[in-house]
């Protein structure tokens, strides 16, 4: 489902080439539960950002369900983001001023999805993620655990082929950070293709494979049955 | 969808910062109140100038005595005379209405009370090149002119001056200069025009105030009621022709007259009105333009601030036309907002304006349209380049951004 050949990407940082990325061959297939671990600096969010299409590599192929990626245009890229991905943030990246409702129903809107068919599927995610009675909240009225379940079941809503989750349980605490990783694992039993980035090793250890990247490169490639 | 969703995150971002957005729209304000108020202003200004103008019927001239000329040395006061308005009546070529005048200025007493009045000798015509009309009992005629009767008719106001009614005063005789005078006529309220308050004053018949009040024919005016659609400056010539052969002018010599088109002045104010309001209704419009830099700096500061909300929405699934858009709706909705509150207080001090001055209130439903529509646009030209910012960010830079 994911294929990257030689990923490269680096910055123009003034007149230097800072390498993010040095030459990334992976290759991810569908249910699978990925986590990408590494020290802080070494290309994780980088490699998320473009195989999740919010970026486009320097070098190399991209191949997202057997579609080359690497070169399509900004709205085709928004309109695999919207379809294809669900996106999972370490501060959750809800709209301060909307309902846990209307933050679950924004991916539905932009794919212009009708409104009353998109608003039973939003509170069905919502119930999914156990907070069927919390739909009208905002943000400041829930806890962290319950905002980062908002967030995954706005991940969820436009049924998509992978969840990518940058450090979900960072600003989480241990206990929390257990229940979210849960509900990742029970989504995961449903066929869900799951990709974490982690450095907590009691997370990594609860997916089924565990990349360590160091310095924009591949280090190890561990697939823990 | 899409457009609805636009619609609500810009409500809600205009909801969220109520005081800055308020005070971002606040030069749209003025500037939509300014334009409303002066447009308003100038529309009730004239519509007060078309009821006085109204109130003459006709169009009216005005023939005042000027100064003999002769080769550049002045020779005295040349007067008009009853014989001029006798010349000028005997023309048949226009539909015209001769109105010769005489004032004096005179004691006026009834039983206890007295006023200092001015007397108006009137020809029958006066009254309706004037456009005067009778309250309570008659004017006088022509024939009673002729007759030097002692009739005099008096304004609206005469009677309170002496301390009685107007019906008390009618058919009772009253003392002007001593003499008495029947009083058979009492006008209806005409109000003051400029410098004239025909409502104080006292008409008798021309002739009688040449012979018994002024003792000359010297008259202070002739006014020449025309119809609304005469060729004024061919009645112009008319009356320059007879009083030029009346008064034994030569050729190349001056005019000893002088000729006043009181609706030219009219013209003029109205002009003068209308230009006043485009000029302040321009600098309003500047300052609608000078609003619109002050909400596209906000829409900047806005969506540098909203740079993490941008890329998560585009992390979403939005495209940058759906950026672009929501942040062009933001920007004409803030203008827009702001142009609705302006045209009511700009409403609002039209109408204090107008009753202040006594003018109908009058206001052009298409000014109302038009200056919210154009503050819309402003904020919709002034929300393309930060709009455009918004939607060209990176997303995954945005998501970086603190
Ligand atoms: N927009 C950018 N401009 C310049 N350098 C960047 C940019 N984004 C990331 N980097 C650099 O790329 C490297 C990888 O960053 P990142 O992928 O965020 O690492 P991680 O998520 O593993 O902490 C870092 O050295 C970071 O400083
Ligand atoms: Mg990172």
């Amino acid at each position: 489902m994911i294929s990257t050949e030689n990923l490269e990407k680096h910055y123009e940082v003034g007149p230097e080439k800072v390498f993010a990325l040095k030459g990334i061959d992976l290759s991810i297939k569908k249910g699978e539960f990925v986590s990408i671990m590494g020290p802080s600096g070494s290309g994780k969010t980088t490699l998320m950002n473009i195989i999740g299409c919010l970026d486009s590599p320097s070098k190399g192929d991209y191949f997202l369900n057997g579609k080359l990626v690497s070169d399509l245009s900004d709205d085709e890229l928004a309109k695999i983001r919207n379809q294809e991905i669900g996106f999972i943030f370490q501060s959750f990246n809800l709209l301060a001023r909307n309902s846990a409702l209307s933050n679950v129903l924004l991916p539905t809107k932009y794919a212009g999805l009708d409104g009353k068919k998109s608003l039973s599927i939003a509170k069905e995610m919502l119930e999914l993620v156990g907070l069927s009675d919390r739909t009208d909240h905002t943000p400041s009225e829930l806890s962290g655990g319950q905002q980062q379940r908002v967030a995954i079941a706005r991940a969820l809503v436009n049924r998509p082929s992978i969840i990518f989750a940058d450090e979900p349980t960072g600003n989480l605490d241990s206990k929390t950070g257990q229940d979210v990783m849960n509900l990742l694992k029970d989504l995961n039993n449903n066929g869900q293709t799951i990709i974490i980035i982690t450095h907590e090793d009691n997370i990594a250890n609860q997916s089924n494979r565990i990349i360590k990247i160091k310095d924009g490169l591949i280090e190890e490639d561990n697939k823990n049955v | 969808m899409i457009l609805r969703e636009s619609f609500e995150s810009a409500l809600n971002s205009i909801k969220a910062n109520a005081l800055r957005s308020f005070l971002t729209s606040l030069a749209i304000i003025i500037g939509t109140a300014a334009v409303i108020a002066v447009i308003g202003i100038g529309t009730s200004a004239n519509k007060a100038l078309d009821a006085e103008i109204d109130e003459f019927g006709v169009r009216n001239l005005s023939i005042f005595a000027g100064q003999k000329r002769r080769g550049g040395v002045s020779s005295g006061a040349s007067p008009l005379t009853l014989k001029d308005a006798y010349a000028l009546e005997r023309v048949t070529e226009h539909d015209w209405l001769v109105a010769p005048g005489i004032q004096r200025g005179r004691q006026v007493q009834f039983e206890n009370n007295n006023m200092q009045a001015s007397i108006n000798g009137y020809s029958v015509n006066n009254f309706p090149v004037r456009g005067f009309n009778i309250e309570y009992g008659r004017l006088f005629t022509e024939k009673e002119n002729l007759a030097r009767k002692k009739y005099v008719v008096i304004g609206s106001k005469v009677a309170s001056e002496l301390k009685t009614f107007s019906r008390n005063l009618l058919n009772k005789d009253v003392l002007i200069g001593g003499a008495s005078y029947k009083v058979i006529g009492i006008l209806k309220e005409e109000g003051s025009s400029g410098w004239q308050s025909p409502d104080d004053e006292f008409y008798i018949p021309i002739l009688t105030a040449t012979s018994r009040i002024a003792g000359t024919e010297d008259l202070g005016w002739i006014n020449v009621g025309i119809p609304n659609d005469a060729n004024v400056d061919l009645v112009m010539m008319s009356i320059e022709e007879v009083l030029r052969r009346q008064h034994d002018i030569g050729p190349g010599e001056d005019n000893d007259f002088r000729i006043n088109d009181w609706s030219q002045y009219a013209d003029l104010r109205r002009q003068a009105t209308n230009i006043f309001a485009l000029l302040i209704a321009g600098i309003a419009g500047i300052s609608l333009v000078v609003g619109g830099i002050g909400v596209m700096n906000i829409m900047l500061v806005s969506v540098t601030e909203r740079t993490r909300e941008i890329g998560l929405r585009k992390a979403l699934g939005a495209t940058p036309k759906i950026i672009l858009f929501q942040f062009l709706v933001e920007a004409t909705i803030l203008c827009a907002i702001g142009g609705i509150i302006g045209v009511f207080i700009g409403t609002l001090l039209l109408y204090v304006f107008a009753s202040f001055n006594d003018w109908p209130f009058a206001m052009p439903f298409s000014a109302i349209l038009g200056s919210i529509t154009f503050s819309a646009i402003v904020g919709l030209i002034f929300g393309i380049w930060p709009a455009r910012r918004a939607a060209k960010l990176d997303p995954a830079v945005s998501l970086r951004y603190e």
